[in-house]
């Protein structure tokens, strides 16, 4: 292992994945949150949208990899892509679970009051989707870095995905594990950091208690 | 209510003039609260005999009437302040911005909350809170306020507390108020005319009117003596019924 | 018109619609190693069905070589899982010293599990049902480990005071309990299993709707590669939909149904 880290050109690898990662997520967030506010507000647009997900749901990852492969050859698209139409689905079903369980008391309230949708998207169902979008971002992470190494192992030639693969057809277990165990310990470090310190912020209103 | 025909609620007359408190009083399931939303507008009413709402707004006009309401929870926006929570409803209602702040602070004072504009619900008391819920409504200055038992969730004390404090802000701000209730003491305390419902199918069957002047005293005898009074009625109907 | 019917017409429309944009698509980009159209998949989709495929096999052949590992594997890996979630959620002894393996387990990538479990255990049935188990097993043991907790004591302890025989309660009691979080590891550990075992075949083990995958891929046959994706698609959404589904309804159908 720390033939792996003591050379500069290894941290490089690991941003390359890192950077696909985000990039994947970014694009996941925004559509899945998206997808699901609009399932969760109109039935219509969820009858018409849910056996997509249903079948999207069923790809296994090593098929887009593939299909990108032949699509667009050996790039960052294809780790990328794999990710966004896997993870995708999964953001959208949390979303939209959350929609459709936003209080109806509330917004009751907020009809009587005569306010507008633009309104009441914004200060009712917005916020209380924050939790949903919290814990669908913290699954989408969990995934798309497992993903995103299938998609680097097949089909780009970079990343530590790739490093997997490499080392596998060496059969040089002890390498492999290097990468692996290594960068699982390293998106875990993260999820912990980032997320848990994320929340105390974000749901301050929560933890004060009622005197 | 799909398919079947179910008649809720049956020629409903009310009529409340400006100012004025009514209350709705009759047993739970008697359709009371259904009416108050249909008002409300957040239920529909399938109207077979022509019903028509008509709520003639200070403004004169024809507008759609500018209504306030008060739940039985607060239903406050836990993630905003106590004053995001009243400049909430002056957005939805599109009052002007700049009135905001003077209204904010001229209604929780009146609610007895005066400096509690940057604090969250969570905060607060369910009196408290149920105030804010108060404040909020009468913060946009409806044409009407409807309240649906807004003091029967909490222990009894707050409940006398806040019934008193109701009647004070009545003198002061003067709204016109639609109040329902299963309590007939409260009614009487609070109201200006009652109207007594009953159900299946829920009609209302008999009006009375409440002239013992303002500020009234919770253990005034006479009010008493009208809520016996107006209990025996109750049972007179109920039993007619069966 | 109901909304029932409007549901099922949008959702039978928008398949439409799917298949509608797919076959414009690929019309206007001509161009069959890139996107061959629906009508070319439905027929590569026939011909594999009843000629026999490279290297002499059906196309039936490897479906059920798939079908069987996937069967094998995740009924190991059930097994296993359920056997120590309960443990885990019975006895203290269990749940500590597993406690800290679990989650070590379910954060290992799929693909790193399975190119370990290959290497330490051959490009075999072997290997992959290692594969499997690594992953699966640990997940549905957290599920049943939760279903151990949740077991509602108040309901044990009035068959208790009812003086209910062992067997009766294990039989009326815990498994009727039980039976949700059973059902719900049941769904996705199914899901994973047969997209691990397919990852697995993809690289080196043989034969299988995987294999099959890699085998067109290598080839830069898209119609194949196309037409095989559909194949493992569509019956993992009959599997998933149509059998599991209708087993779930038939074991829940005493709750209320809640109305959509």
């Amino acid at each position: 292992m720390i033939e792996v880290y003591g050379d500069p050109a290894s941290y490089i690898v690991v941003a390359q994945t890192l950077l696909r990662i985000f990039e994947g997520l970014v694009i996941c967030m925004i559509i899945g949150m998206v997808l699901g506010l609009l399932m969760g507000l109109e039935r219509n647009v969820e009858a018409f949208f849910d056996s997509w997900i249903m079948v999207l749901l069923t790809f296994p990852a090593i098929c887009w990899a593939f299909l990108s492969v032949l699509w667009f050859g050996f790039s960052d698209i294809g780790p990328i892509l794999t990710v966004v139409l896997i993870v995708f689905p999964f953001v959208t079903m949390n979303i939209w679970e959350g929609t459709k369980a936003v209080e109806k008391e509330l917004v009751d309230m907020a009809t009587v009051y005569k306010a507008d949708r633009f309104l009441m998207i914004r200060k009712v169902y917005i916020p209380m989707l924050m939790p949903f979008v919290f814990s669908a971002l913290r699954i989408a992470l969990s995934l798309s870095w497992k993903i995103i190494l299938v998609g680097e192992a097949f089909a780009v030639g970079s990343g530590v995905g790739q490093k997997l693969i490499y080392w596998f057809e060496d059969t040089r277990v002890d390498m492999m594990l290097a990468w692996g165990v290594s960068f699982m310990i390293f998106m875990v470090v993260i999820d912990l950091v980032v997320f848990r310190s994320w929340e105390r912020r974000t749901f301050a209103w929560r933890h004060q208690i009622a005197n | 209510m799909d398919g079947s025909e179910f008649v809720v609620l049956d020629s409903i007359s009310l009529n409340v003039d400006e100012g004025n408190f009514a209350s709705i009083v009759g047993p739970s399931g008697c359709g009371k609260s259904t009416l108050l939303n249909i008002i409300a507008g957040i239920e529909t009413h399938e109207s077979h005999e022509g019903g028509s709402i008509q709520v003639f707004p200070k403004s004169g006009a024809e507008s759609t009437p500018r209504i306030g309401y008060v739940f039985q929870n607060a239903r406050l926006l836990n993630w905003l302040t106590v004053e995001g929570n009243i400049q909430f409803v002056l957005e939805a209602q599109k009052i002007p911005r700049d009135t905001w702040d003077g209204q904010v602070a001229k209604y929780l004072e009146m609610v007895g909350l005066e400096g509690q504009e940057k604090n969250y619900p969570l905060n607060l008391s369910g009196g408290m809170q149920q105030r804010v819920a108060i404040a909020r409504a009468l913060a946009i200055e409806p044409d009407v306020l409807l309240m649906d038992e807004p003091f029967s969730h909490l222990d009894e004390i707050t409940a006398r507390k806040m019934r008193f404090d109701l009647m004070e802000i009545l003198m002061r701000a003067k709204p016109t108020i639609l109040f329902v209730t299963h309590d007939l003491g409260e009614a009487v305390f609070l109201s200006d005319q009652i109207y007594m419902m009953s159900t299946k199918p829920a009609r209302i069957f008999k009006e009375i009117s409440i002239d013992i002047p303002r500020p009234r005293q919770p253990e005034d005898p006479v009010i008493f003596d009208l809520e016996k009074d107006l209990v025996r009625e109750f049972f007179r109907v109920l039993e007619a019924q069966e | 018109m109901s909304t029932r019917v409007r549901g099922i017409g949008l959702r039978i429309g928008s398949i439409f619609v799917m298949l509608g944009i797919w076959w414009v698509t690929a019309i206007w980009m001509n161009d069959v190693e890139i996107l061959p159209g629906p009508v070319l998949i439905g027929k590569t989709i026939a011909t594999n069905l009843v000629t026999l495929g490279p290297e002499g096999q059906t196309a039936y052949f490897h479906i059920g070589i798939t079908l069987g590992r996937t069967f094998i594997a995740f009924a190991a890996a059930m097994l296993a899982g359920i056997g120590i979630g309960l443990a885990m959620g019975l006895r203290k002894v269990f749940e500590h010293s597993l406690m800290a393996l679990i989650p070590l387990m379910l954060t290992m990538p799929t693909i790193l599990m399975v190119f370990l479990a290959v290497l330490w255990f051959g490009f075999n049935e072997v290997g992959s049902l290692v594969a499997v188990v690594g992953v699966v097993t640990p997940f549905v043991a957290v599920n049943m480990f939760e279903g151990a907790k949740a077991m509602d004591k108040s309901l044990l302890d009035m068959a208790k005071t009812f003086k209910a025989p062992r067997r009766m309660l294990i039989q009326k009691v815990y498994l009727p309990m039980l039976l949700p979080y059973i059902f719900s590891a049941f769904r996705f550990g199914f899901g994973i299993t047969w997209k691990i075992v397919a990852l697995a075949e993809t690289f080196g083990i043989k034969y299988g709707i995987g294999y099959m995958f890699f085998f067109w891929f290598e080839q830069f046959i898209m119609e194949q590669v196309l037409a095989w994706i559909i194949m493992f698609v569509v019956l993992m959404l009959i599997l998933e939909h149509g059998v599991f589904a209708r087993l779930e309804s038939k074991a829940f159908a005493w709750r209320p149904s809640h109305s959509l």
